[in-house]
């Protein structure tokens, strides 16, 4: 039988742990706890709640309110991990400085990234944007209609992104990409980018974006990176959208081809 | 030789020019023929040695060199035979074939050629056959420069042919663009039989400048890397012709001395390297240093210190008192205290008791019970009870000595330095640490020092700002009130547990778990070790500089342990008093039982009744001394023993986690949620300082106590050596400690002070056990000395000492003490105040010397102006008259020298805007130049004779 006393004495550790991971602890509070508790009460899952948020909070057609409504609800009802208003400045800045005329993004959810893109895209530029989940695809159509894109500006294909980017070349008729941004799952971060350097998409100067590349992580996406040589890359620190304490960050990669 | 990774200085190719340099001075004197050629095997092979340095760069330069020489040499043929003539009648005794006549001349000229060429070959031989062992890159060289070697051949026979008195020029010029790659020896060979007196001089005044070029290279506001490229050419310059200077038997004797001098100077090296490899672990802690920063390493280097003290404690202990007694006292089983009791005997070997030094453990020399009170030992009369108590106040007296001296000197190399003056002057010349060999950690220390600017600068502006203050305060206040109510709820956990370890102790320990006897070692190491973990975390608050925020934070540890510590003394006091009731209740009994005993044999009337009782039999007090010593030993073992696991859970097996299950995990561990762990310093430190004091507390009962820490602190060098090196990171703030050496050391002396408190305390007022160690019977320990001196010593010295002791001369002395001390304090108040004031006169000098200079260089400007003026007026008048080739030659020298590759700007400016200057830029590049450019025999009389004001000024100017 353990004495109390020796069990106490590990107070001070379980306090340390409980400071020093604190934003995990809310992390997941957040992000599991609060959406297991509302799914059940409302039945709708968290990106419907989130768009019936958006739809009563923003003006229809201006693309800022829209993304303001969606932090809003992201930073104080609940937690979907958008690219979120900092790292996104980023990735406005970045855009904005390449101006790209194709634009691939992976991974739409529930819409944010692809208005935050579209907006800042140039005359005449295309995005692609993919999404995996039937029901999430269908709110990222509503909030891109919403948010005042057409289709000739936005193009949603509801596939998963391994069979689409072999296809991107015969079906869509593209050449080149000038932009790709990866914010899908972080296991398919690694094959996707071997699938775009083998389908010969990306030239000389092409920049891929990728999101969350330190927490949760792509570490075998960094080391591809880092190895392969193809790249110029850098990674951005920042930290988790709506969150303060947890370090992330955005790799920034420009294809310089093989040599 | 391990000499790349101790020493690296610029003179360490002087150190190769022992090697090189020798043959070459010997070479100058005399030329046997018979010998020529082994020696020419001798040349190739050290020339294969030294030509990957720059061959190529020199190739070019002595092509380029060349051609320019042939062209000026033309105009002095003549004389220049005749000079080769002169020279080769002063040799006459060095040289076995006299040349006397010209035609002599001529004929050992084209001998000499023939043989220079079959000497080519044979070096081309050598090359190919050494080139088995050369890397293939020196190859493909080679290969270049031997084809260059034989377009020059070819050229050098048209020229033959044409007229022989041309041969001493073109000969020259062939051997220069064969030079680096095959006959660099001969070459210089040649041109130092071809040197007169004045070339002679000239080149001694080269080979002069050198030096003081070598000399003031440090002052000169040039890029490093053109510094570099200047010293590595002068270097080997001088290598090439330091040893052609001095004249007949004096050059024999200046290139022995210069032998000798590179000799002692490598003999001085190596001995340094031997010393620094004679300091133990040194290259383990200078690895340690280069991947963490001098904050890591001054654990280890404070680690290494600690057991070097602890050796010498060891010996004392060791030597003077378990050794002795162990040999010469009484064997083991001969008195009751040397034996196990009865009751113990059954399990007196187990494991288990073993383990909590009991048992056979308990009764031997390991602990101060096993001691006998016998005056003297063995056939040495030995005084055992005098000299345990010596070497007892020895060690501390001892350890204080050390302590303090250690402060005095780490005290005298902090110079003063105020930190909060001359904020961002500090940041930008000093973050730097020069001990980091890590990329890794470079790059921490890179981020390290950006972030602390952006932060200075933030602090800068918000103290100006003044509003967050507050805010920074009240959290500095709030951290400060977390941590005391954690150290008041571990204070009171230790409390609660030693008082619950009391009432287990009346209730005997036999009925309790051996999780509820281990408790109080158990709550104080877990305590020891998350405490400081939350402490850390609380201390995020208060965003100090991490230098301050580790001064708090071993400051806040401290106070926990030496909490933790005397709660633990403060028990242990309670179990004495305990004991010592016990003991007088045994007494009481020992007395009834000897009289029992008596009165057996009073009644059976027997001879010799002790005999009968074993002393194993015989009833024994409880030996408090005993008791203290072994709770101590038992503190220490759990401690290392936590320590240990803790590094090896949290450290090493944190690390294989992350490391491994990187592959297969939803997260990037390495980056992000457990991620590595970083070295702890100011934990560990205060281990090891709470750690020493415990040792000093519990030596005098536990002798065996330094032998255990000497053991635990080599092997937690090896092993947290290996730690680190093996699973923590670099810490995110890399920072310099070299400060806080002090305060560790100011931390030691509180706690040598703090342990040897109760120490002395239970030795002056706690009468000795009655039945064990070496004062039993004695009414107080030190007793001994009394005993000593009354016996051992003449009356006198008794007297003296009972004179001494007397407060009427105790208490003047202790004034007069008191009153050195005041005084001492006062001059070196006074003395700081004086440096305080020499420091503002040397400012003061430094700002005046400054505005001097200014006015100076002002002065030169103008100066350098009205020169310009007036040269470029003279020059106007030279130009016409002045041939060309000459600033074309100029012009192409200064492109051709490796040493800058673009020449100075300044100093192209004005070879544009003035013809002389080509002419001054030259000298100067002939003093830092290439040492091939040098030529001693074909400079023109023209160049040596710049503008000598113009010269001065531009000198001035630079500096």
């Amino acid at each position: 039988m353990v004495s109390p006393a020796i069990g106490l004495a590990f107070l001070p550790l379980v306090m340390t742990l409980l400071i020093r991971y604190r934003f995990y602890f809310v992390l997941f509070y957040r992000a599991v706890l609060v959406r297991v508790w509302r799914d059940c009460r409302t039945g709708l899952s968290r990106e419907e709640r989130a768009f019936q948020y958006v739809l009563t909070h923003a003006t229809p057609g201006d693309p800022e309110s829209i993304l303001d409504a969606f932090d809003a609800w992201c930073s104080k009802v609940e937690f979907i991990s958008n690219i979120g208003p900092k790292k996104g400045k980023i990735l406005d800045r970045l855009l904005s400085e390449q101006s790209p005329l194709t634009v691939l993004e992976l991974g739409a959810h529930c819409g944010y990234s692809t208005v935050r893109m579209a907006r800042a895209l140039p005359l005449g530029a295309r995005l692609y944007s993919l999404e995996m989940d039937q029901k999430n695809a269908a709110i990222a159509e509503k909030v891109i209609r919403l948010a005042g894109f057409d289709d000739d500006i936005v193009e949603l294909i509801v596939c998963p992104s391994d069979e689409v980017i072999p296809r991107l070349r015969s079906d869509y008729g593209l050449e080149k990409l000038d932009f790709v941004f990866m914010d899908h799952w972080k296991k398919c971060y690694l094959p996707d980018l071997q699938m775009l350097e083998g389908s010969g998409l990306l030239g000389k100067g092409s920049m891929i974006l990728a999101d969350n590349v330190l927490f949760p992580g792509a570490p075998n996406f960094l080391r591809h990176v880092r190895r392969c040589g193809l790249y110029e890359w850098r990674v951005h620190r920042a930290t988790l959208e709506y969150s303060k304490g947890i370090r992330d960050g955005m790799a920034e990669l420009i294809y310089q081809g093989t040599k | 030789m391990p000499k790349d990774h101790l020493i690296t200085s610029e003179n360490d190719r002087e150190v190769d020019e022992t090697r090189d340099g020798e043959p070459t001075v010997g070479r100058q004197r005399k030329r046997p023929r018979e010998n020529k050629k082994e020696k020419k095997k001798e040349e190739g092979r050290e020339r294969d040695r030294r030509v990957p340095r720059n061959a190529q760069q020199d190739v070019d330069l002595e092509e380029r060199t060349a051609k320019e020489r042939q062209r000026e040499r033309k105009k002095d043929r003549e004389e220049k035979v005749e000079r080769v003539g002169g020279l080769e009648e002063s040799k006459v005794n060095s040289k076995d074939i006299a040349a006397k006549s010209k035609k002599n001349l001529k004929n050992e000229k084209t001998r000499r050629k023939g043989r220079t060429d079959r000497d080519v070959e044979e070096g081309q031989a050598m090359h190919k056959q050494s080139k088995g062992c050369a890397k293939a890159e020196d190859n493909k060289q080679d290969t270049g420069k031997q084809t260059e070697n034989k377009k020059v051949k070819k050229k050098r026979r048209k020229t033959v042919e044409t007229s022989s008195e041309h041969e001493s020029s073109e000969e020259d010029v062939d051997k220069e663009g064969e030079g680096e790659d095959e006959d660099k020896a001969e070459e210089e060979e040649v041109r130092q039989e071809t040197l007169t007196p004045e070339e002679l001089e000239k080149l001694k005044e080269a080979v002069d400048d050198r030096k003081k070029l070598i000399q003031a290279l440090r002052g000169k506001p040039w890029p490093m890397k053109k510094k570099l490229t200047t010293l590595r050419e002068s270097q080997e310059f001088l290598e090439k012709y330091e040893g052609a200077l001095g004249k007949g038997k004096g050059r024999k004797l200046y290139a022995y001395k210069v032998m000798m001098n590179k000799k002692w100077m490598k003999f001085k090296r190596d001995f340094e390297n031997f010393k620094t490899a004679c300091i133990p672990w040194e290259m383990k802690i200078k690895e340690i240093e280069s991947h963490f920063g001098s904050s890591v390493a001054s654990y280890f280097i404070f680690l290494r210190w600690m057991y070097g003290i602890n050796m010498i404690l060891f010996g004392l202990t060791f030597g003077l008192v378990m050794v002795p007694e162990a040999l010469m006292g009484r064997p083991y089983g001969s008195m009751p205290r040397k034996t196990v009791p009865r009751a113990e005997e059954t399990g007196a070997m187990d494991f288990a008791v073993l383990w909590d030094f009991g048992g056979y453990a308990q009764y031997s020399v390991l602990f101060y019970g096993y001691y006998n009170s016998q005056r003297a030992i063995g056939w040495l009369k030995f005084r055992m009870p005098l000299s345990y108590f010596l070497v007892g106040v020895g060690t501390v007296a001892y350890s204080y000595m050390v302590v303090i001296r250690k402060m005095a000197r780490n005290a005298n190399e902090t110079g003063g330095g105020d930190d909060n003056s001359f904020n961002f002057s500090w940041k930008t010349f000093t973050s730097w640490d020069y001990l980091i060999g890590n990329p890794e950690t470079a790059d921490n220390k890179f981020a390290s020092i950006t972030t602390s600017f952006k932060e200075a600068i933030l602090e800068e502006q918000e103290s100006r700002k003044d509003d967050n203050i507050h805010l920074t305060r009240f959290l500095r206040v709030l951290a400060n009130f977390l941590v005391l109510c954690c150290l008041a709820g571990s204070g009171y956990l230790i409390y609660f547990v030693v008082r619950r370890s009391q009432k287990f102790a009346l209730e005997g320990f036999e009925n309790h778990t051996w999780w509820e006897r281990n408790e109080v070692n158990m709550v104080m190491s877990l305590l020891g070790m998350f405490c400081p973990m939350l402490f850390d975390v609380i201390s995020a608050l208060e965003n100090y500089h991490p230098r301050v925020a580790l001064q708090w934070q071993l400051g806040r540890i401290f106070a926990l342990f030496l909490g933790n510590l005397y709660t633990f003394i403060i028990a242990l006091m309670d179990e004495i008093n305990l004991k010592r009731k016990e003991e007088d209740v045994v007494q009481f009994n020992m007395t009834m039982w000897e009289a029992s005993l008596s009165n057996e044999t009073v009644s059976d009337n027997s001879t010799a009744p002790p005999m009968f009782t074993h002393p194993a039999d015989v009833p024994r007090g409880p030996c408090w001394e005993t008791m203290v010593g072994q709770e101590f030993v038992r503190l220490i073992i759990s401690d290392t023993m936590t320590t240990y696991i803790t590094l090896l859970i949290g450290d090493f097996l944190r690390a294989v986690l992350v490391r491994f299950l990187n592959y297969c995990w939803c997260w990037d561990l390495e980056a992000g949620f457990p991620s590595y762990s970083e070295f702890d310093v100011s934990g560990n430190v205060l281990g090891l300082i709470f750690n020493q004091g415990m040792i000093w507390m519990g030596a005098f009962y536990a002798p065996c106590l330094p032998a255990l820490n000497v053991l635990r602190l080599h092997v937690s060098m090896y092993l947290q050596c290996w730690a680190v090196m093996c699973c923590n990171v670099p810490q995110e703030r890399v920072f310099k400690a070299s400060g806080s050496n002090n305060f560790y050391m100011a931390m030691l002396l509180v706690i040598l002070f703090l342990s040897t408190l109760p120490a002395i305390y239970t030795i002056v007022t706690i009468p000795p056990s009655f039945d064990c160690g070496p004062f039993s019977g004695k009414a107080r320990m030190f007793d001994v000395i009394q005993e000593t001196l009354e016996s051992d010593f003449p009356a006198w010295i008794g007297k003296v000492f009972s004179y001494a002791s007397n407060p009427g001369l105790v208490l003047p002395f202790m004034l007069l003490m008191v009153l050195a001390i005041y005084y001492l304090q006062s001059t070196s108040k006074s003395y700081k105040e004086s440096n305080v004031e020499l420091k503002k006169k040397l400012q003061m000098q430094n700002e005046e010397n400054k505005k001097k200079n200014k006015r100076a260089a002002l002065k030169a400007a103008m100066e350098l102006e009205e020169a310009r003026k007036a040269s470029s007026s003279r020059d106007t008048e030279q130009h016409h008259d002045a041939p060309h080739p000459h600033a074309d030659t100029g012009d192409s020298r200064a492109g051709g020298n490796p040493g800058n590759p673009a020449p100075s700007p300044d100093c192209g400016g004005r070879s544009q805007t003035a013809k002389a200057p080509p002419s001054s830029a030259r000298g100067r590049h002939a003093n830092q130049g290439a040492p091939a450019g040098y030529l001693p025999a074909g400079v023109p009389k023209q160049r040596d004779t710049p503008p000598p004001r113009l010269q001065r000024v531009a000198s001035g100017q630079r500096h």
